[in-house]
């Protein structure tokens, strides 16, 4: 077991010519929440992607717990990893999406059934019992027969968490958790992710929220074009800015 | 205070009128009382003088049940059901290669559709009965060595057979279509939330992409089961006796020609009624979890007309409002 849950070093990806990263290093010790900020664009979410293989990084080296991702490195050579073996490795990182991405024929108890049933080989009793506590957990316990275009954006979202938790996984990433919802469901997701930070969750999260950012968050990092500008304990990174770029941002967004 | 709050109280909406619509339905009425009156009229047989029905309802009579026409609808159901089933299943397989990332597999899928539906069913048709010339067998087994799986005798293939065939391939040109217009309608953070919890290219395609798939795929499915249906009637050319070969049979001998296409048209129409009603139960299952609503029912369309009808009319009891 790792210590570090999350080492980036050097990391840089483009999409034909449009760089979106450049020499991204990031280190996310085990525990600790971890936000990202920065302008749209800025390569936060491709970055966060990169980290379970949904988008793959071009150069530098990136490691999830210990392991390489995408790669294997023997004999002093790095053999691609096959989709099994990506696959394998995702299902122990759960992610949570801005459009929420609920299966829209499933019951909510389904999206939280599916994965440990399909992936894991769970009974679907014993799924559905801890279905049943993780739907609970984010407080839509009696929800679970309706299906989600029955639910608010809130709901939804909460329940994306408790599929992606369904997956007992060493590390939760957030993109931009709360940027589809009203304003008003946005409190409702938040306490569900600060109830996870404190229970010792690993999380790394893309956000616009700054007051979460510097209340849970161990660590911040403020990216624009595929650079990271600055970094570190939020106090100090959200409260008194060192470049002009993130002054600027936080001039914005505050 | 406004107009319309000094009336508050006792106020009338008055619905805008439509006297156009009344007159087209009344023109419509009349049309359509003047083809009923075609169908009941009787007219004088050319030959005979004598006056005979004009849709010689008698001969249909005679023949709407008969054995033989029972025995053409039973192969024309059956052709329906094995083309469409490979038709299917051929289809989904090509919707799916022809989505690969590999060229090698979605090239030859693309080819495939650009062949079978590039060229007519009718011709189609009659190549798979007269293709034993061209492979007399096809053999299944490890090429440069004597080994051999299983061998495919196509120039023993009977009419039924070659017109299962054709029709089979031509149709899984059209299904695979369908199914990829219904796979590509799916959205791509499904496969990517799919992705995220571990799944499986094959698993995400079976339990997320293709239940959802579903929903745009069954109503032109819906639709070529129909199309199917009647298209059977092409291989009465080489031969095979069903509705249409039967029909054709004994209008040869009897000269009744338009009496059997009116025989063998109410059946078409007939399993064609029984086929919609069964996609549209299919689709109101596969709409689970859609933000629209289900479609009604029937009935339970008739029983809302009825109460819109009762509330048009004020029948309403005391005390409840429009």
């Amino acid at each position: 077991m790792s210590e570090v849950m999350v080492q980036s070093i050097g990391l840089a990806k483009s999409f034909g010519s449009n760089e979106v990263l450049r020499n991204i290093n990031m280190e996310v010790r085990r525990g600790e929440v971890t936000c990202l900020i920065g302008p749209s664009g800025s390569g936060k979410s491709t970055f966060l992607r990169c980290i379970n293989h949904l988008e793959k990084h071009d150069r530098g080296e990136l490691l999830v717990d210990g392991v390489m991702v995408g790669y294997d490195l023997r004999n002093g050579k790095l053999y691609e990893r096959t989709s099994s073996e990506i696959a394998e490795a995702r299902s122990n990182i759960g992610m949570v999406f801005q459009r929420f991405n609920l299966f829209p024929h499933l019951t909510a108890l389904s999206n939280v059934t599916i994965g440990p049933v399909k992936v894991r080989g769970m009974s679907s009793s014993d799924a559905k019992e801890r279905a049943t506590e993780l739907l609970r957990r984010v407080g839509l316990e009696e929800k679970a027969e309706a299906y989600p275009s029955q639910l608010s954006g809130g709901q939804q979202q909460r329940v994306a968490i408790a599929r992606a938790l369904a997956m007992d996984p060493k590390l939760m990433l957030f993109d931009e958790p709360t940027s589809a919802l009203d304003p008003e469901l946005v409190g409702e997701v938040l306490d569900v992710m600060k109830d996870l930070a404190k229970s010792g969750m690993t999380m790394i999260v893309v956000t616009h929220e700054m007051g979460f950012a510097r209340e849970v968050a161990d660590s911040v990092y403020f990216m624009d074009q595929g650079i990271i500008y600055e970094s570190g304990d939020p106090q100090e990174v959200l409260v008194n800015p060192q470049s002009d770029r993130l002054k600027s941002f936080l001039s914005k967004v505050l | 205070m406004s107009a319309l709050e000094e009336h508050a109280e006792n106020i009338e909406v008055v619905p805008v009128r439509h006297p156009g619509r009344i007159v087209a339905g009344v023109a419509m009425l009349v049309l359509f009382l003047m083809f009923l009156h075609t169908l009941i009229s009787r007219i004088p047989d050319p030959q005979t003088g004598a006056m005979i029905w004009r849709f010689r309802w008698n001969i249909i009579g005679q023949y709407l049940f008969s054995s033989l026409i029972f025995h053409g609808l039973l192969l024309t159901i059956e052709l329906t059901v094995a083309a469409m089933a490979a038709g299917i299943v051929l289809g989904v397989v090509i919707a799916v290669m022809r989505i690969s990332h590999s060229r090698l597999l979605s090239a030859p899928a693309a080819g495939y559709t650009w062949f079978f539906r590039g060229t007519p069913v009718y011709v189609q048709i009659l190549f798979w009965f007269a293709a034993g010339t061209l492979y007399p067998t096809l053999t299944l087994g490890v090429p440069f060595v004597h080994l051999t799986v299983f061998t495919f005798h196509l120039n023993h293939l009977t009419a039924v057979e070659a017109g299962i065939v054709a029709l089979s391939l031509n149709e899984g040109a059209y299904m695979a279509e369908i199914a990829r217009a219904g796979l590509i309608s799916v959205d791509e953070g499904q496969m990517e939330a799919a992705s995220s919890i571990g799944m499986k290219r094959v698993q995400t395609l079976r339990h997320v992409v293709l239940p959802q798939a579903m929903r745009v795929i069954i109503p032109p499915t819906g639709n070529e089961v129909i199309s199917m249906l009647k298209t059977t009637s092409l291989v009465s050319t080489i031969g095979v006796y069903e509705l249409a070969g039967v029909a054709n049979n004994i209008s040869a001998q009897n000269f009744e020609n338009v009496a059997l296409l009116e025989t063998i048209s109410i059946w078409y129409l007939a399993v064609t009624t029984v086929l919609s009603i069964g996609q549209f139960y299919l689709e109101r299952h596969f709409a689970k979890g859609s933000s629209r609503a289900t479609p009604e029912t029937p009935w339970q369309r008739l029983r809302s007309d009825v109460r819109g009808i009762r509330s048009k009319w004020r029948l309403l009891p005391t005390g409840m409002t429009r």
